[in-house]
This record gives structure tokens, sequence and C-alpha cells, in this order.
């Protein structure tokens, strides 16, 4: 139990340390959002409307640093991100809950599907190492996983949505429909996400299997396997729960890694498909010095990765007792 | 604008949509073909949709407060369309038509403007639109400033209303400044917003307006309105729905204009023939038109060696814009010349014979022979030295992500090599840009100012001292730091006068200067981007009858096309 009250202060002291970073960082950065604002209109804001925007953006503060942290500790602690610059006047609030639904969504059950498919392909393969199976496939998803996103999401839509008018080619719903929890909407989600999941695991799965097919091997050569073998346990059994239980430890943190940084989104595919999600947020924030925007989303993106890897260590405490010996 | 759009290569291709295609067939094979050019309101058909594609770069927040600028918010999806203007001026040519005011008049010297505002026009909630409404808006504006996007209230010092008069004082007399008042200032309902406690960081989600279109219905990735039974102007609106769906990036909004799923473009397409047009030759086309404002150089007058006009005249004479033009956007922009003035839109002003007389146009060897004047010697390497031995070197400041004017500048920094100037370009991110452009911390910049429905807006930004500052200081839009009383005195006195004739004179003597000192070197217009399908919907600006500037991004301009357009 200790080490996980450990791990708790440790969670904790990194929380307060990214809160920190986050506040400073967007702050070294050069420019202003209204700099930003006007670079974006170039030629179609009239120049007289950068006193309007500062007046708008409240940016004529002349807070302290050290007031304006702890304004930011306070407001943060209380879940108030204030108004985007990017989307004024929005609320940051507003503007990341409505993108991410969709976020979680798509790349939340890739992840999962990436993670259990690759997991199981890099078990089997590692089970019949040599074999034709191992030959086809291996080789075959590690080239698929290095093809560039982009130019693999443009071929799918070329294919499914082009020549054959299978599946949309982008959205993440019809866009002339309503959002609406009926039946037809949740089937044109499931219709619409079908072809950015399908591209995602594709290029996901490879590292997957790649990692799980190494571990098997080394575990496959231990003795407690040879041992199974030699009692003449199941091949299926042993592969599973003797080989697999063990060499799928270290996946697990990697695993609780991605489903952490789900959050931050998947720019590319939200890119190609025109699906609505924070990827895209965070590249609008960068771009147009957004700090309210940006503070909210790394802070979200770094407490959900600490939570996947506080979580993460909980996991292997439980499933490794070698982790709890040093007490 | 245009690198907004450009910086989004396009790239592909979009699926099919075959109940409209179908329907599209069915009309066009029952009514023959019927001209851009608006026909009389007897014939014209009621219903049809209308879809924008315009690539924003970003979601919909479904905010339409016509008073926000920033990202996907408020202006650009209400003002004309929702909430409308008092009068309306076409960048263009400068055409004019009454809107929301029925007429207007100057007194007092300027001093004073007039409006007499339309009557029997109903808000969408039923409450009439009255002249209280109008004074009301002007007024909300000087109480936050963060609305006041044209910075009227440095002109203005009183605004009230009468009856159906509504009576603007000025400070100074500030003629252009009506095109900012009457055109781009959208009335808001009084018994509504006089209850917001505060209008700059209300997104208004529920709009309440005067114009012919209604929201229907709002997500992060499609707005649409309905048709505004009410409308003041009916039978207008003629067409039934309005369309907007959100696109992040070019290439899928390319697509989907491509594949006929949208009828309204404002896009960047490469190789537009091929892409767009030869899928349906018969009913889509494509315009063009010069904006109001060039892509040019500015040079930085205040340093060694752009402060030498031999030296800016050198440049604009090495200047090959056609083939910046070719090579950078497709031939798309036209190359500009040196007086600024867009052609056509500005022929009226053009003062041809002068520019005749100066004869700017590509000519390498005269650049080469003005520079040898001004007692500069090519070294062994080729490159220019003045008579202390520097070197001739340029820098370009230039915005990395807009791709289009990196190509434009690649061919820009060839052409000065090519007579003897040591060019390079230096590209930067957007808002780098711009400060160091504010600051004056360059040698030569890449950029395009605004403009208006004459030359003068563009004139009073780029030239104007009250627009420029001190190297170090934040200058507005005079970012070559051009001083000159005399050009000052001109452009006052084209704010105090209304007299066209005036007018014209002033401009002329402006573009003398543009000639004879060089402050700016423009390269190429800007021009607007506009497809257009008229399989199902018709009635289009067209160059025949260009009665509003074309894309769907300008405000209030895209409510008068889509108050004009209508069904096959």
């Amino acid at each position: 139990m200790t080490i996980i009250v450990r791990r708790l202060w440790f969670f904790l002291i990194t929380v307060w340390a990214a809160l920190t970073l986050n506040f400073i960082l967007p702050r070294m950065m050069p420019g202003s959002p209204t700099a930003a604002l006007m670079a974006r209109y170039k030629g179609r804001l009239n120049p007289a409307a950068i006193n309007a925007l500062q007046a708008a953006f409240g940016l004529r503060t002349h807070e302290s640093l050290p007031q304006q942290y702890v304004d930011y500790l306070n407001n943060t602690i209380h879940g108030n991100f204030g108004l985007s610059v990017t989307f004024f006047p929005s609320k940051v609030s507003t503007v990341v809950l409505q993108a991410l639904p969709w976020t979680l969504f798509l790349a939340g059950t890739t992840t999962i599907i990436a993670f259990v498919l690759g997991t199981f392909i890099g078990m089997v393969v590692a089970w019949r190492r040599g074999g034709v199976v191992d030959g086809v496939l291996t080789p075959g998803f590690v080239v698929l996983s290095t093809i560039p996103y982009f130019w693999l999401g443009l071929i799918c839509i070329y294919v499914f949505s082009i020549s054959h008018s299978w599946l949309p080619m982008g959205f993440g719903y019809d866009e002339n429909s309503n959002i609406s929890l009926s039946w037809s909407f949740i089937q044109q989600v499931a219709v619409h996400a079908l072809l950015p999941a399908l591209t995602i695991i594709i290029t996901a799965i490879g590292g997957w299997i790649l990692t799980m097919r190494n571990n098997m091997i080394g575990t496959l050569s231990e003795d407690y396997v040879r041992m199974a073998r030699a009692k003449g346990l199941a091949p299926l059994r042993i592969m599973v729960l003797y080989a697999g239980r063990n060499a799928i430890l270290p996946n697990l943190t990697g695993f609780a890694m991605a489903l952490g940084f789900v959050v931050s989104g998947l720019l590319l595919t939200e890119m190609v498909f025109t699906y609505p999600g924070i990827g895209y947020l965070f590249l609008q924030a960068v771009d147009n010095e957004d700090y309210p925007l940006m503070q909210a989303l790394f802070l979200f993106v770094t407490l959900t990765v600490l939570v996947a890897i506080l979580l993460a260590d909980v996991v292997n405490a439980v499933l490794d007792p070698r982790t709890r010996s040093r007490e | 604008m245009v690198g907004r759009f450009l910086t989004r290569l396009a790239r592909g291709f979009h699926w099919r949509h075959l109940i409209p295609l179908a329907l599209v067939l069915a009309l066009a094979a029952g009514f023959g073909p019927a001209s851009g050019a608006s026909s009389s309101t007897s014939q014209v058909k009621m219903g049809g949709v209308v879809t924008i594609d315009n690539v924003s770069g970003s979601t919909w927040t479904c905010g339409f407060n016509p008073y926000t600028q920033a990202g996907s918010a408020g202006q650009a999806f209400s003002a004309g369309i929702m909430y409308e203007p008092l009068w309306y001026v076409n960048a263009l040519n400068n055409n004019q038509r009454p809107w929301l005011a029925t007429g207007y008049s100057w007194s007092r010297g300027n001093r004073r403007l007039t409006f007499t505002i339309r009557t029997g026009v109903k808000w969408s909630d039923g409450k009439p639109l009255t002249a209280a409404d109008v004074a009301f808006t002007y007024n909300l504006l000087k109480k936050f400033k963060g609305l006041d996007l044209n910075a009227l209230w440095t002109v203005l010092s009183s605004v009230s209303s009468s009856g159906n008069k509504v009576v603007i004082n000025f400070k100074k007399p500030s003629v252009p400044f009506f095109y900012y008042i009457a055109d781009q200032t959208f009335v808001l309902p009084q018994h509504i917003w006089s209850k917001i406690a505060n209008p700059v960081t209300y997104n208004n989600p529920k709009p309440v307006g005067s114009g012919p279109f209604l929201l229907k219905s709002c997500s992060n990735q499609n707005i649409v309105y309905m048709r505004n039974p009410h409308y003041w102007d009916a039978p207008k609106p003629y067409i039934s729905e309005v369309r907007y769906p959100a696109f992040l990036d070019n290439q899928p909004g390319n697509l989907y204009l491509a594949q006929g799923k949208a009828n309204w473009g404002g896009q960047f397409i490469p190789n537009v023939k091929a892409y767009y047009l030869a899928r349906d030759t018969k009913n889509r086309h494509i315009w063009y038109p010069p904006s109001t404002s060039n892509v040019q150089l500015y040079p930085n007058l205040t340093a060694w060696p752009t402060n030498i006009l031999a030296v800016r005249k050198a440049i604009s004479y090495a200047l090959d814009r056609s083939q910046i033009s070719k090579l950078g956007v497709y031939g798309y922009l036209p190359p500009a010349n040196q007086t600024a003035i867009i052609l056509p839109n500005y022929k009226g002003w053009y003062a041809r014979g002068l520019a005749n007389k100066f004869n700017y146009g590509y000519n390498p060897s005269k650049a080469i022979s003005l520079l040898q004047a001004a007692g500069f010697k090519k070294g062994s390497d080729g490159i220019f030295r003045d008579n202390k031995g520097r070197k001739l070197s340029l820098s370009i400041l230039n915005v990395g992500p807009f791709t289009d004017w990196v190509a434009e500048v690649q061919i820009i920094v060839k052409n000065l090599k090519a007579i003897g100037i040591d060019a390079s370009a230096e590209n930067v991110s957007g808002d780098t840009h711009t400060a160091r452009e504010e600051q004056g911390h360059f040698q030569l910049t890449y950029d395009q100012p605004g403009g208006g429905p004459t030359p003068y807006y563009m004139y009073y930004q780029m030239l104007h001292s009250a627009n420029t500052a001190p190297i170090g200081k934040s200058a507005p839009s005079n970012f070559e730091r051009f001083r000159s009383g005399y050009v000052d005195g001109l452009l006052n006195s084209y704010s105090q006068t209304a007299s066209s004739s005036r007018q014209h004179k002033i401009i002329r003597n402006i573009q003398r200067v543009m000639l004879l000192q060089v402050p700016v070197i423009p390269v190429l217009e800007g021009i607007y981007w506009f497809q257009y399908d008229t399989s199902q919907i018709v009635g289009w600006p067209t160059p025949s009858n260009p009665y509003a500037t074309p894309p769907p991004y300008n405000y209030p301009d895209w409510a008068v096309v889509l108050t004009t357009v209508h069904r096959k």
C-alpha cells in the first residue's frame, strides 16, 4: 500500500510542476494574440481594429506576474479558464467540451482496438515466429505503420469515398443533420468514424505488434515456459497465461500513456477527414497565441497522462509482485 | 486573405451526391440556360438551397455577435445576413444602394451626416426597427471600445435620433468614414442589446436580426440559415436555405466543391480548370476580380539602402510581375502597377497618361543603369556596391506559412539577383511578420494593406503619417515610415470633401508621388476567390453585372448575393 501512497505524493508534486510550467511557457512565446489575429486577417481588418481588439481581449491588464500566477492557480482549481481568443467570445470550457466527445470516441476506441489487436497479433506471431504468419504480418504491419498518415488518409478517401461511394469522405456526421440521440444519428456517427478509425488503427497497430512480439520472444525462452511445455500444458494456455501475461507488462505502461495522450487529439485525422476534435484546437490555440485555450488544453493533457501513469503504476503493482517487494 | 487560402494547398476529390445531381439534370433539361444577370422579379422562382464552401480553418462555435472578429466568431456569419447596415457600398466599383436607410445627406461642411431610416422594417421577434435602434448601435460602439472595429469614435462626436432620422456629428470632416459608418456597421435591436451587460464578450447564440435570413440550426460543423418570411424587401430572399459547413483544411473544402456538394465557393483551387471547371463546363464558372489593394513590397525608408530612391526605382523595374504571378499563383493574381491603382476596378481614378510617361514595367537594363547612375558599381561577384564598398544586399521579410507568398518572393529574389542586388527571403511566422513590420525591423517586407471602395483607403493606410511611427514603435499600416506633409495634406483634404472631381484630382496627385518617390512597390493585385455553380441557382455576380463583391467571405456583400440569387 505504501507504494501507492508514495506514488500519490509524487503525482501531486508533478501536477504542481506541470501547472507552473503551463503558466510560464505560453508567456515566453514571442508575439501577441492581437498580432496573430491581425496577421490572420491580412488586408481585411482595418488596422484601427487593433485598439478595439486589445480592449476586447482584456490585454491591457497591468497585473504583476506573481498576481497573475495566483489568479491562474485559483481559476484553474475552480475550472474557470476564461474566454478563448481564437473563438472569442466563447468560453474555453465550451470550446473544449464541444470537441472533447469526438476525440474521446474516435481516439479512445481506436487506441484500445489497436492495443488489443496489436498485442494479440504480436503474441501469436511470436509464438509462431519464423512461420508464414510472422513472415507476412510482422513486416506488413511495420511497413503500414511507416506510411505518412496524410497520404494514407487521402488514398483511403480516394478508394472508399470517390472511386466507390462506400463511405463518407469527412465530417463527424452528415453535415446537414443535427446532433441528436436518435438511432439514425448514431448510425451516421459510426459510418463517418469508420474510415478515420481504419486509417488510425492501420498506422498504430504495427508498433504494438513489434513490442509485444519482442517481449514475448524474451519470455518464451524463460524456464517457466519450458517447464510448462514439459508438463504438457495446452499450447494456447502456455501462450496466453504463461508467456503472454508476463510479456504484456511493459506494454501496459505504454498503453496507459497512449490512453493519456488520447485527449491531445488526432491533428492529421481531423484535418484530412474534417473531423471535429481537440487536435485542431491545439494547433489553432498555438497559432493564435490563445493563452487561455492553450493553458486549458495543456493542463488537460498533462493531467490525463499523469492520471493514466498513476493507474498503470497501480495495475503494475497488482500484476507484478516484484514492484511491491521493496518495502 | 489570399495567403490564408493559399496556405492550404488543395490535393484531392470528393464523393458524389446523387439525388441533387439528378434533380439538377431534370431542371436543366426543363428550362433553358439563364444568364447570370438578374432577371425580372415576375419570373423568379422561389426556393432552392445555396451551400457555401469557404475554408475558415476552424469549426463553428455558433456565436452570432456581428462585432466579434476573431476566429470563427460572429461577424462573418451574421453581418449583412442577419444584422444589416444602413447603406450598401460595393467595394468593386463604389456603386451604392440604400439598405436600412432610404437616404442620407451631408451638412455643416461635411461635419454632419443625416440618415433617413426605412420604415416598416421589423426585427425577427416582431418588434419594429427604428431610428432609435440605429443611434443605440453607434452609441454602443462608443461605450464599448472592443466593438468599435473601425475606430468610428476617433472622428465622431455624437449620434442621436429623432423620428425616422439619425444625426451623426463629426469632430472633423471625415467623408471616407461614410464607408465604415454606413456599410460596415450593423444595426442591433436596442430592446435586446441594451440588456446585455458586456456586449463585447456576448456570444449571441440566438440572434434576433432584421436581415434576409434567420438561424435554423447550428452545430460545430454546419450552420443552416432559413429564409426570413417577414423580410422587409419581400419577395427577397428567393432561396429558402443557406448552408455553411465548416472545413479545417483547403483540400477537403475543395473536394466538396468539386464534387458539386456546394454551389458557392470562395476557395483557392490549384489548377481550377481541370479540378473544378472541367467536371461540368456548362454550369461551373469562376470569376476572380481584383480586390481593393495590392500585395506589395514595403521598403524601409529610414535605412540604407532602401532609403535611396534609385534603389527603390531599380527594384520596381527589376520585377517581372507577370512571371511572379504565373509561377507564384498560377497566374490568378494580375500584375500590379507602380501607381498602386487596382485595374480595372479603379480605372476611373487611374492617371494613365502619367503612368505611361514614367513607364514602369519589367526593364532590367533600366534598373541596372539607374543603380550605376546613383554611384553603385558591380563587384567581381556581379553584386553592386556603393562608393564605400557596402554590398547592395537586401532581405525580404515574408510570411512562411503563406506558401503563395513564399513562391512569389522566390521569383522576386531571382529578379533582384539578376540586376545585381544580393536579395534573400526571410520567411517568418505570421505574427512575427506583423510585429516586425509594425516595429520597422526589416529592409523590405511583403504584405497587403486593407482597402475600400476607392483608392483613398489603401493610400491612407500605406502613406498617411498618422499610420506610421518611429522605428521601434508600433506603426499600424504605414510600415515603410513614409512621411510627407504634402501627401498628408492631400489625404486630409480628400477626407473633407464629398466632391468627386476634387477627390479624383487628389488621387491623381498621390499617384504622381507613387511614381516619383516609390514609397511602396506594388507587385500583384489582390483578388477575390469566387466559384459558382449555375445548375440549380442562378443570378450570381458576373463581370457584366458586378452587383456585389462575389466571395462568400465578404460582408455585408454576401447578403446582397444571397438576396439576389434564385432557383433556375
